[in-house]
């Protein structure tokens, strides 16, 4: 109704060698059939495509379901082109000069591979075809005049794409918007996140380490150093799609072992609550209930060496702390206070007042 | 030349005629929408993502709107600029001004007490008020609300997970044990046959499917009514009652209201494990004669796609010159289509029911209309659509002339009196011109429901009063237990001028005694 359905466009590409063939309809190899696999593409306000870049397999059947929803009236396409040819075809679009509308703006050439209609406003369409077999990085843009420039994404088929924000195949302010927070640190992202619990948070401390922290078990989760997360295709889905977590975590706390104990090393796990936290100029402070004690955990990059640091402070231990660490060859804590002994710091109640653990890896760099 | 350029070119030709073709005009019933309400927007925050889960008012005059990426933002009439207040929350779905002058917003896994403690005007400390429910990381298990009752109590609502997609490894809460075994849930080769086990939409995680009381103050949890499917629509009427509204799909025929009551059950089955009185019984297993009698019906039933096929925020119009005559009656918001809707629920012999029509139905509106605000004069509107129908932004909508059109609808020992907003012009008495399509929709585990032993009927009598404000409309066999669907097109006023909205539909679940 709101929309004009624009025509499903099934276009399956097997010219130029370049494309995938279809599957032979053959009856001794009866696999079924897969269904393609659908993805969103929106078309937002400020010459954007969301997602900035879609991945898939070679020889995948997608289908590209694609919604205008630029809110300044703006009219746009959808052009899929061979690898390395985004300017020649913006160029060639432009030069179609008066014979643009006719075309709505897509030059006749072989480096187009498949497009969208032209989409007003309100507009959507689809576009069904088979990703090309050949590896490579195929880019989309928007041939409408004055729009090719700006706004432009890729599809990596069988090539696994760089950090979202050191990608040259995206528009560099593209490139910068798809880290959540926009590049910001500190920065915390509630979001899901690979690895950990459903209330995860993502943290972008000062510097370039990163963290995830479970809200639901109130503890670390992992450290990486680089970039933020990539949380473009689990914004532009309904929540589906895990944040991409760009480099390999140099570090990982165990699973089910919640580290702070209280009275003895070997005491029981208490049942942990969350009661929020407090944004700082140095990164949040989470403020949790561990049993009956309340526990305030200030996540920070780590002072003159390269890691994080958590600031534990209890102003209540009912007597020992302990907080225990994963066996890791590469990991190394140190403390501000009390007594290391097996990978297990022991605090007096004192020293849980205010103690700030650091941790270090071979695998951090400066 | 080869058949991708082929194929290009042919598009590009057959292009040609098939987009002259939908250029952009105002269809006329659009137009006709705007010679009565004035339909604008504004702006959103630059850079941050368009989709609205929340809108508020703030006691300084400004609008505090929850964005999709976890921003909340002030904007100021007065400037038109906005304000980034808080951020990083996870997909915010409602705003509420907190009594102590915070700012309460429900995100997925919790609700969130936002405060200012420093007075640089951005959010400081993300207190968590309540967040003792349960997650399994599926994506359908939204957090809707909250509301605040008469009581003072917060109320909101948690969407079940959808067969659509399995659960995390890692959950949060305790699993319900009742029903298909959490290693099912982890075979994902055989998640299309363990899927249909688990129910179309499942709640095996605390209190999804529910509703839930929240004490301001203490964050404190009660239990207060289960059966919901994906409840994102919650509002009280003047008098303090408390309508919830669903979505379409199983166990959902069509799209309900619902008049809520504490320890209700609502026809979703999934949610009744956790019931403190639940005995272990799978209820998708319960016959449906059983959860027949559990459950209370809609008050209103929205037909699917004709009305609403995914309503959202409901509030009332305000009792201002501005709004007259519609001051006071609830509306409706509804995703897939550019269309708010009035409610006209009524209550007979302590029976909900009642009837919807279109209020606002333009593509001026764009679709995805999920929050709703009252200004001033102004009704802001809040758009998302996720991977679903939808729109971006905020709209703003003004009443600038009163339409012709059906105010009020009761029902009646014999039919149904309608009131309207200008006298109907002569004629009006003729059964014909009030043509009824009667049907009810199944409730039933399958997606949806046919509408049902449909029939054709034209009232037996219809009486215009002396003002021609208002009509009785009799029917031969009035039987409860059906939507009566009208199609009042065929009125005029005496203005000559024909209903905005004709369609207007009661569910009638009890004929008023005579």
């Amino acid at each position: 109704m709101r929309f004009f359905y624009l025509l499903v466009l099934a276009v399956t590409l097997t010219s130029s060698g370049l494309l995938a063939q279809p599957a032979p309809a053959s009856k001794a190899k009866a696999a079924p059939a897969k269904k393609p696999r659908i993805v969103k593409m929106f078309m937002r306000d400020g010459l954007r495509f969301e997602p900035p870049r879609l991945v898939a397999e070679p020889g995948e059947q997608i289908v590209v379901e694609i919604e205008n929803n630029d809110s300044t009236d703006q009219t746009h396409n959808f052009v899929l082109l061979r690898p390395g040819t985004r300017d020649a075809v913006v160029q060639a679009g432009l030069a179609l000069a008066e014979k643009g509308p006719v075309l709505e703006y897509v030059p006749p050439s072989a480096d187009v591979l498949v497009h969208s209609r032209l989409l007003a406003a309100e507009g959507s369409g689809s576009i069904a075809f088979t990703v090309p077999t050949t590896p490579g990085i195929y880019p989309y843009v928007c041939t409408f005049p004055g729009h090719g420039m700006i706004m432009y994404g890729a599809l990596y088929a069988g090539v696994t794409p760089p950090p979202i924000e050191k990608d040259p195949n995206l528009p560099p302010m593209v490139a910068h918007g798809a880290v959540a927070g926009g590049g910001q640190r500190p920065f915390a992202q509630r979001i899901f996140m690979p690895d950990a619990g459903p209330a995860a948070v993502a943290i972008a401390l000062v510097g370039s380490q990163n963290v995830c922290w479970d809200a639901g078990q109130c503890r670390l989760r992992y450290a990486w150093q680089g970039s933020f997360i990539d949380a473009s295709e689990n914004w532009a889905g309904n929540g589906k799609i895990l944040p991409i977590v760009p480099t390999k975590p140099w570090w990982r706390a165990l699973k089910d072992d919640f580290p702070l104990r209280f009275g003895a090393v070997d005491s029981a796990a208490p049942k942990v609550k969350f009661l929020g936290y407090a944004a700082t100029t140095t990164g949040p402070v989470f403020h949790y209930r561990a049993g009956v004690t309340e526990v305030y955990e200030h996540v920070l990059p780590a002072a003159g060496r390269p890691g994080i640091a958590l600031r534990l402070q209890i102003p209540r231990a009912p007597g020992l702390v302990f907080y225990r660490t994963a066996a890791d060859p590469n990991a190394q804590w140190t403390s501000s206070a009390g007594t290391w002994r097996d990978g297990v710091l022991m605090l007096t109640p004192a020293q849980a007042a205010d103690v700030t653990l650091t941790l270090t890896s071979a695998l951090c760099t400066p | 030349m080869n058949l991708v350029k082929l194929c290009s070119h042919m598009l590009a030709l057959f292009a040609v005629t098939a987009f002259a073709s939908a250029a952009e005009t105002t269809p006329p019933a659009d137009a006709r929408v705007a010679q009565h309400y004035a339909i604008g927007k504004i702006s959103t925050p630059p850079g941050v993502d368009p989709q609205l889960g929340g809108l508020a008012l703030l006691p300084d005059g400004r609008l505090a709107a929850a964005f999709h990426h976890g921003q909340v933002a002030f904007y100021d009439f007065k400037t038109l600029n906005w304000k980034i207040f808080a951020e990083g929350l996870h997909e915010p779905l409602g705003l509420l001004l907190g009594q102590d002058g915070s700012l309460l917003v429900m995100q997925r896994p919790e609700l969130t007490r936002l405060r200012d403690t420093d007075g640089d005007g951005v959010a400081d400390r993300y207190e968590a008020l309540w967040e003792d429910f349960g997650m399994t990381g599926n994506y359908h298990e939204f957090a809707f609300g909250p509301v605040r009752g008469p009581n003072g109590k917060l109320y909101v609502s948690l969407n079940l997970a959808s067969a659509g997609d399995t659960i995390r490894e890692e959950i949060r809460g305790e699993w319900s044990p009742i029903g298909l075994s959490r290693e099912k849930f982890y075979d994902v080769a055989d998640w299309k046959k363990n899927s249909t086990a688990a129910g179309r939409m499942y709640g095996r995680v605390k209190w999804r499917g529910c509703i839930m009381e929240i004490d301001e103050a203490t964050g404190a949890a009660e239990l207060f009514a289960t059966g919901f499917r994906s409840p994102d629509g919650m509002g009280f009427d003047a008098a303090g009652n408390f309508f919830v509204n669903d979505n379409q799909g199983d166990w959902r025929g069509t799209s309900p209201v619902h008049v809520v009551q504490r320890g209700g059950f609502y026809g979703h089955p999934a949610s009744l494990v956790w019931r403190p009185d639940w005995e272990g019984t799978e209820p998708l297993k319960l016959p449906i004669e059983k959860l027949n009698a559990l459950r209370t019906v809609a008050a209103i039933n929205l037909p699917h796609s004709f009305y609403a096929s995914s309503p959202t925020a409901m509030i009332l119009i305000p009792q201002t010159a501005a709004w007259s005559p519609f001051g006071g009656q609830m509306i409706v918001g509804e995703m897939n289509s550019g269309r708010v809707l009035r409610l006209l629920p009524e209550q007979v012999d302590g029976v909900w029911q009642g009837a919807c029509v279109s209020f606002v139905d333009s593509q001026a509106l764009r679709g995805g209309i999920h929050r709703l605000l009252f200004v001033g004069d102004t009704l802001y509107v809040g758009r998302t659509h996720l991977i679903w129908a939808g729109g971006e932004g905020i709209g703003t909508v003004k009443l600038t002339k009163t339409p012709f059109e059906a105010l009020t609808m009761h029902a009646t020992p014999d039919g149904f009196r309608f009131t309207f907003t200008a006298p109907l012009a002569a004629g009006a008495a003729e059964p014909a011109r009030w043509p009824v399509r009667r049907y009810y929709y199944k409730y039933h585990e399958p997606y949806g429901s046919p509408q049902t032993e449909l029939t054709q009927i034209t009232p037996s009598k219809v009486t215009v009063s002396a003002d021609g404000l208002s009509a009785e409309v009799a029917f031969a066999d009035l039987k409860p237990g059906f939507i009566y669907d009208f199609n009042l097109s065929g009125l005029t006023s005496k203005q000559g001028e024909s209903p905005l909205n004709p369609a207007i539909a009661y569910s009638l679940n009890k004929v008023p005694a005579k």
